[in-house]
């Protein structure tokens, strides 16, 4: 190699540990997903563009009435929303796990996750990653959960809620609107599943 | 960083175009239906067929269809496969660089410094994918990869003749990745007897050029019959039908005419007087004679047959039915050169001035007669044929329209595969090393022979040599080391050596087949510019003698040129035509495994990580064709037996009845290599809303 930086640096790379694996392997399923779909598309007659989506910079696709279409914000869920825990129930409850798994002492030996639906992004990885093993792992200990880690998220996805329906009824489009309500109501799962931990 | 943004773009299409494709690949690939937005449906396993028929507006897409076009036009071979080995490329170079870009490890601002070595990096890269042809792949094709070649060609005759079950082995496996599984070997069937009956002794590649070029005029597609009508007529069938038929008997001789016949008085820039009704029924008699007078001098001289490439006027025509004489109008210019080519006969200039004097050109015929197809109708015309190929026509028949044309477009790729086949590769690479000195090349050149063991293969259709072959390599290196051992004694003359050498060697291929050899120009250049004594003339006779008749497979040409400041061995040989290997990835194993060898004794790190990542992507083919396989004959396992076998010098075990053209897949090699040199060039990517256009450079959409 020409710079001597270059070996310094190299040497200082490591090997994904599992967790960077998981989330390898889950965009690479993505990835291959949303090529696998873009070709059916074009087979079916849409036309390839040159430009990219400004969300999730795949190609966009065109189809025969001019309607610019993309595959993944359209057809797939975004990656980012799965740990969004304003978006998703499941991204909640493993939040709420982390914050127990913090202020536990042990933290049990895990198996293998089951390979569930992508895993959440590197920002989220350490703690979403850590809460995932610790639900596969044996079963945490039966202690009540933290009153102030629940009735935190509670606040939050009261919070959430209430912008929410602020937006909604000053809402135009279409698109916005019902995923408005998508979050709405996933925040009242969540506030359903809250409560049932509480009890 | 602009580099890599390119490459993840173009990583991104051709991830898109590889999950087409890759679903036709290889003998178990199924159909795909692509839908045109004129609502027209194409059901196809043809790779160029399916991507020609996208709607791609992305500069990239349109670029990669491109580089894939062009490439079919020259070897009829290989879309899916350039399209799969790309997409790999792209994905391997893409993590090369993921490793440092999109690290997981948190924190680490990209800093200019960082920036910049990334920077050079790409560079290096993309230098190293460039000189890999020339540095490495040639050198593994010529001393590592030529020993598993199998010849198509019948080593017991002398020319080069064809070996009837490989011709049929090769062309079943092109046809069975290409046409549908119900068609395919009829199809392979009928090319094979195609071409055993339009080949004569000394047919060579002019065989296949004649054919490839001509190959739309030497075909007639017929709709609305079933595929097994097909079949092929001898002579030429032409696109026209008869504007007069006069059925006749005996000789009939030809006339091709590419003016009117009837003489005309107003010709341009120049006016025609006439000052009264007299002067004109004058004229128009004299014109009606005129005319007579030329039909019957061809009716004299036993023209049957008048072959005219425009329309002729009523009174022609009238006057040649009265002497017997067929015509055929609007001819194409393609069909009367390829008639041209097959007869010699030229277009007759008809004697204006006096009609006394003799047509020249004609030609004779064996036959002249309808052919009725469906509901069209044709003339069949029985040619004597002055060149070596005797004409034939195919006729193809199938339901739509459409399947005849795949049809036809899969007979011309396989035609275009055949033509690349006879030619031979040349290898031109370059070896950087300071222990080769004049003494010692030819002795490490002797004993890289020796050492190779030329597996025994079982398969009987496959003929081959081995032991012909290595006594006359044998005899060549002892020219080859006898010459320098001499020359080496008077060190101030070693570069002189090396002309001589190449001269000698020429020699004796000259000597050996004066017609069937190609000779190589840098070698030719060189031979006339050295004089030769006498007594190497006199060498090279005796070793005439014993080189017998089998040609010598590698014409190596050893060219130690030592220059001062850097000792670089230039090397040119060249993979003899008719190479061939089994199918189902045995090219891309062995390449696989031996660029693996190499790069291990590699020192620069960035041509390893290039070897590394084309010895990977290499693999990504075989794996796409076995794909479906479970068992034994999944890719893992043909993978492992394939390595272990070589590894042991054993011949490898091939589960797959078939054959493929080295020199097609070395082809597509160097093309998917170039066409990814040029997607790291780009640098900014500009689209331009304008529809594609087929025959203008499309790179001017990409900024450079």
């Amino acid at each position: 190699m020409a710079l001597n930086g270059a070996e310094i640096d190299d040497l200082s790379w490591e090997p994904p540990t599992e967790a960077e694996t998981k989330v390898l392997q889950a965009r690479r399923e993505r990835q291959d997903r949303i090529s696998r779909l873009m070709g059916d598309y074009l087979l079916r007659g849409y036309r390839m563009l040159g430009e990219t989506c400004a969300d999730c910079g795949t190609i966009l696709l065109q189809d025969k009435q001019r309607k610019i279409y993309c595959v993944a914000c359209q057809e797939l869920d975004s990656d980012v929303d799965k740990d969004n825990p304003a978006l998703n129930a499941q991204a909640a409850l493993s939040q709420a796990r982390e914050h127990q798994l913090a202020s536990a002492t042990e933290l049990p030996l895990s198996s293998r996750p089951t390979p569930q639906p992508p895993v959440p992004r590197p920002e989220h990885c350490e703690g979403a990653a850590a809460g995932l093993k610790a639900a596969q792992g044996p079963p945490p200990p039966a202690a009540p959960p933290n009153a102030d880690v629940v009735s935190c998220t509670q606040e939050a996805l009261l919070q959430k809620l209430t912008w929410a329906s602020n937006e909604l009824s000053c809402s135009t489009s279409l698109e916005t609107s019902i995923q408005l309500c998508g979050l709405i109501r996933a925040c009242a799962d969540a506030l359903g599943s809250l409560k049932q931990l509480q009890h | 960083m602009a580099v890599p943004a390119s490459v993840k773009t173009a990583l991104r299409v051709a991830q898109v175009l590889e999950s087409i494709v890759s679903r036709c690949l290889g003998p178990d690939g199924r159909q795909v239906l692509c839908t045109k937005p004129t609502g027209e449906v194409l059901l196809s396993r043809d790779g160029g067929r399916l991507l020609a028929a996208l709607r791609l507006e992305h500069p990239i897409a349109r670029m990669i269809v491109a580089c894939v076009s062009s490439h079919l036009k020259q070897t009829g071979d290989g879309a899916k496969t350039f399209i799969i080995f790309l997409c790999h490329l792209l994905r391997g170079l893409h993590a090369i660089t993921g490793k440092e870009k999109d690290s997981l490890s948190i924190g680490t601002m990209q800093t200019l410094e960082r920036h910049w070595k990334d920077s050079c990096q790409w560079k290096f890269i993309s230098q190293a994918l460039l000189t890999f042809q020339t540095q490495i792949l040639d050198y593994t094709m010529d001393h590592c990869l030529s020993k598993h070649f199998l010849s198509i060609f019948s080593p017991s005759a002398k020319d080069k003749t064809l070996c009837g079950g490989s011709l049929e082995l090769l062309l079943g496996a092109y046809f069975c990745g290409r046409v549908g599984r119900n068609n395919h070997k009829f199809i392979s069937q009928l090319m094979c007897d195609y071409f055993f009956k339009c080949m004569t002794y000394e047919s060579g590649v002019e065989l296949f050029e004649l054919v490839d070029d001509c190959f739309v005029e030497l075909n007639v597609g017929v709709t609305g019959l079933p595929v097994s009508d097909s079949r092929i007529v001898d002579g030429l069938v032409l696109h026209r039908d008869f504007s007069v038929y006069c059925p006749a008997e005996g000789d009939i001789r030809m006339v091709i005419v590419k003016e009117i016949i009837q003489p005309l008085f107003s010709t341009s820039r120049s006016e025609f007087m006439l000052n009264s009704e007299a002067q004109f029924q004058t004229s128009q008699f004299w014109i009606i004679e005129k005319t007579k007078a030329i039909m019957t001098q061809l009716h004299s001289q036993n023209v049957k047959l008048l072959l005219s490439s425009v329309k002729q006027p009523d009174l022609v025509i009238y006057y040649a039915r009265l002497s017997g004489i067929s015509v055929v109008e609007c001819l194409s210019s393609e069909e009367i050169s390829l008639i041209w080519r097959i007869i010699g006969l030229t277009p007759c200039e008809l004697p204006q001035t006096s009609s006394q004097c003799e047509i020249s050109n004609t030609a004779l015929v064996k036959f002249c007669k309808p052919l009725i197809l469906r509901s069209k109708r044709y003339v069949h015309l029985g040619l004597i044929s002055t060149c070596t190929f005797i004409p034939h026509s195919i006729v193809l028949c199938g339901p739509v329209l459409g399947l005849v044309e795949q049809h036809e477009s899969a007979l011309h790729g396989a035609l275009k595969m055949l033509r690349q086949l006879y030619i031979d590769l040349d290898l031109n690479y370059v070896i950087q090393a300071s222990d080769q000195n004049g003494r010692s090349n030819p002795l490490t050149y002797k004993n890289s022979q020796k050492s190779n063991q030329l597996p025994e293969i079982s398969n009987d259709s496959i003929l081959r040599s081995h032991q012909n072959i290595v006594k006359s390599k044998d005899v060549c290196e002892n020219l080859v080391v006898s010459d320098v051992e001499l020359e080496a004694n008077i060190p101030c003359s070693i570069p002189e050596v090396a002309p001589r050498d190449t001269f000698q060697t020429n020699k004796a291929q000259r000597c050996l087949s004066p017609e069937k050899n190609k000779i190589m120009d840098d070698s030719e250049l060189l031979a006339n510019s050295t004089d030769k004594s006498t007594t190497e003339n006199t060498r090279i006779e005796i070793s005439y003698e014993n080189l017998q008749v089998t040609e010598i497979p590698r014409k190596g040409n050893l060219l130690p040129l030592r220059s001062k400041s850097l000792d670089i061995c230039y090397h040119s040989s060249s993979v003899p035509a008719g190479c061939v290997l089994p199918v189902g990835g045995s090219f891309e194993i062995l390449l696989h495994y031996y660029l693996l060898n190499y790069a291990k004794k590699c020192q620069q790190s960035e041509e390893t990580i290039v070897i590394t990542l084309i010895a990977n992507a290499l693999l990504s083919i075989p794996q796409t064709l076995y794909k479906s396989k479970k068992g034994n004959n999944s890719f893992p396992q043909i993978y492992l037996s394939s390595v272990h076998a070589l590894q042991t010098h054993q011949p490898m075990v091939n589960s797959q009845v078939g054959l493929e053209s080295v020199t097609g897949k070395y082809q597509l090699l160097t093309s998917v290599l170039q066409c990814l040199a040029k997607i790291l060039t780009i640098d900014l990517i500009i689209s331009v809303r304008r529809p594609p256009q087929k025959n203008c450079d499309q790179d001017s959409e990409d900024e450079l």
